[in-house]
């Protein structure tokens, strides 16, 4: 049966044809190739982990940024409430100063008004004092040219003093 | 480069050869022996034939047959020539110190029996065949492939695939996950190189094997009994001590049963390798005569011509089933490249494992 004769040959040929380019093809197509593919698999490998580790990173990042902006504005509240209390504190100390100023001012602008009208008053009086005496000269000269009158006014006088 | 230069000296070696249109007239008007053309179909042969015309008629108005041919060199070695070459059969047949047989084997001093015993002297044909050549093309076409996508891995490894790189890289990643690494498990790198050799060399084999012209390499039992052999050597060379305590003092097995068991198991490590020689070549083979008997079916009814009608009427299943046939053998030919490697894959594996001997067998 020549179908199923193993010729030697042939046998031969195949062993060498196949190691010969089993050789060749492992040093110049597997070895790059399955180093290729070996590199390609690391290097996506690498990149995910590398996209996982960012993207943890980024949820921290987002975690600290909140945890902050919160924090911001717990401070900027504090810091509404502070200034709020700070503004009326001033308001009312401000207020009461004006007060205390006014009541200061007024109380001034009384006294020298006091001292003013005292002032004023005394001048009246030595004016109006002058005036009478010099009014009363003038009616006295005149009332009393004639030496009765000028007797009974005294006698008048002298009996008011000693009636009080 | 160089790579390039041995592709181009290579295939112009072996083109070196005549490409001849021989004319040996044969015997005209004989019966269409179906077996005799499907054989010849299948077998190695020492020419390239790619067409048989016709080159007239003999005096009975028989039609002869002539043959286009590209003529293969023949390398001989013999105690009594020594190392010879030439450049085909028939320059070979001219030189007068060879008898050749129907088969175109070379033998001396033992005129052309068709006998497979030869009583004459030893003659070591290393002829490059049709089968040879064949395998020799395919090789450098794996190079080229693969040379070439080699090349686009080192220039940038993490470049995304292309060309015959996307179609071929998904093979490789598959016969490194899923034929060689479940069974080599750490020591698969050091295999991988030749598993894929051995996958794409069978499968381009098989797929060209379908093709027109071509040679059906996995259909020829020397070439699958060589691919087995290299396997049955790779196998026990890496055997571990446990592999061979396995063979010849199965543990858990009483010692009085060892020279049983041993007898059994020398026997299976012959019986592997011999069920991966029959099944890569019974079913390559076999595929390829299905195919040609339901083409020659055309010839059969027909009568080589006498009954007309009925190879034309024959004609339409004789073209449907091949092509249909045809589907089929392109999906054998990838399953036995895969089927061969894995078992390769396999039986080492088993070679290379060393366990405890707790569990049973």
């Amino acid at each position: 049966m020549e179908l199923i004769k193993i010729e030697f040959g042939l046998f031969f040929w195949t062993v060498v044809v196949f190691l010969i380019f089993f050789f060749i093809l492992k040093k110049y197509a597997w070895g790059p190739i399955l180093q290729g593919i070996k590199t390609r698999e690391e290097t996506i490998k690498g990149r995910l982990d590398e996209a996982e580790k960012a993207r943890d990173e980024m949820s921290k990042l987002q975690a600290k940024n909140e945890e902050l902006l919160q924090k911001a504005r717990k401070e900027r509240d504090e810091l509404l409430k502070q200034a709020n209390k700070m503004k009326d504190q001033i308001i009312t100390e401000a207020r009461a100063k004006a007060g205390e100023e006014a009541t200061k001012v007024l109380e001034k602008a009384k006294q020298e008004i006091e001292a003013d009208k005292k002032a004023a008053l005394a001048e009246i009086k030595v004016t109006s004092g002058a005036l009478a005496v010099e009014i009363a000269e003038k009616i006295l000269r005149k009332q009393f040219a004639d030496r009765n009158q000028q007797q009974a006014l005294a006698d008048q006088l002298i009996s008011e003093l000693n009636n009080n | 480069m160089s790579l390039k230069r041995l592709l181009i000296v290579s295939i112009l070696a072996i083109f070196c050869t005549q490409f001849a249109f021989a004319s040996n007239p044969e015997e005209g008007g004989k019966e269409f022996n179906v077996g005799q053309h499907l054989m010849h179909h299948v077998l190695d042969s020492y020419d390239w034939e790619l067409t048989e015309y016709k080159t007239g008629e003999d005096s009975a108005g028989n039609p002869i047959y002539g043959h286009l041919a590209i003529h293969l060199p023949r390398i001989l070695y013999s105690s009594e020539h020594g190392l010879e070459f030439y450049s085909s059969t028939d320059a070979m047949r001219a030189s007068g110190k060879y008898e050749v047989d129907s088969h175109g084997h070379a033998h001396i001093g033992h005129a052309g029996s068709e006998s497979d015993h030869d009583h004459g002297p030893a003659v070591y044909d290393f002829s490059l065949t049709k089968t040879v050549v064949q395998m020799i093309l395919i090789s450098l076409l794996m190079l080229w492939i693969f040379g070439s996508m080699a090349k686009r891995y080192k220039k940038d490894p993490n470049r995304a695939p292309k060309g015959a790189q996307s179609l071929f890289e998904p093979i490789v990643i598959f016969v490194k996950d899923d034929i060689v690494a479940p069974n080599l498990k750490e020591r698969t790198d050091g295999f991988l190189p030749y598993m894929l050799t051995l996958f794409f060399f069978i499968w381009f084999s098989n797929v060209f094997g379908l093709m027109p012209f071509n040679s059906n390499i996995m259909g020829n039992i020397t070439v699958t009994t060589a691919l087995a052999l290299l396997t049955f050597i790779l196998t026990n060379v890496n055997g571990t001590k446990d592999y061979w305590k396995h063979v010849f003092a199965m543990p858990g097995v009483p010692g009085w049963l060892w020279p049983l068991i041993t007898v059994l198991e020398i026997l299976g490590l012959f019986i592997k390798p011999f069920a991966l020689t029959l099944r890569l070549f019974a079913n390559i083979v076999g595929g390829h005569f299905m195919i040609l008997s339901l083409v020659a079916l055309i010839f059969i009814l027909g009568q080589n011509g006498q009954l007309a009608w009925a190879g034309i009427a024959a004609s339409p299943i004789a073209i449907l089933f091949p092509a249909i046939l045809m589907l089929l053998e392109f999906l054998v030919a990838g399953l036995q490249a895969y089927i061969f490697t894995l078992l390769t894959a396999v039986f080492i594996g088993m070679a290379l494992e060393s366990h405890d001997h707790e569990h049973a067998h």
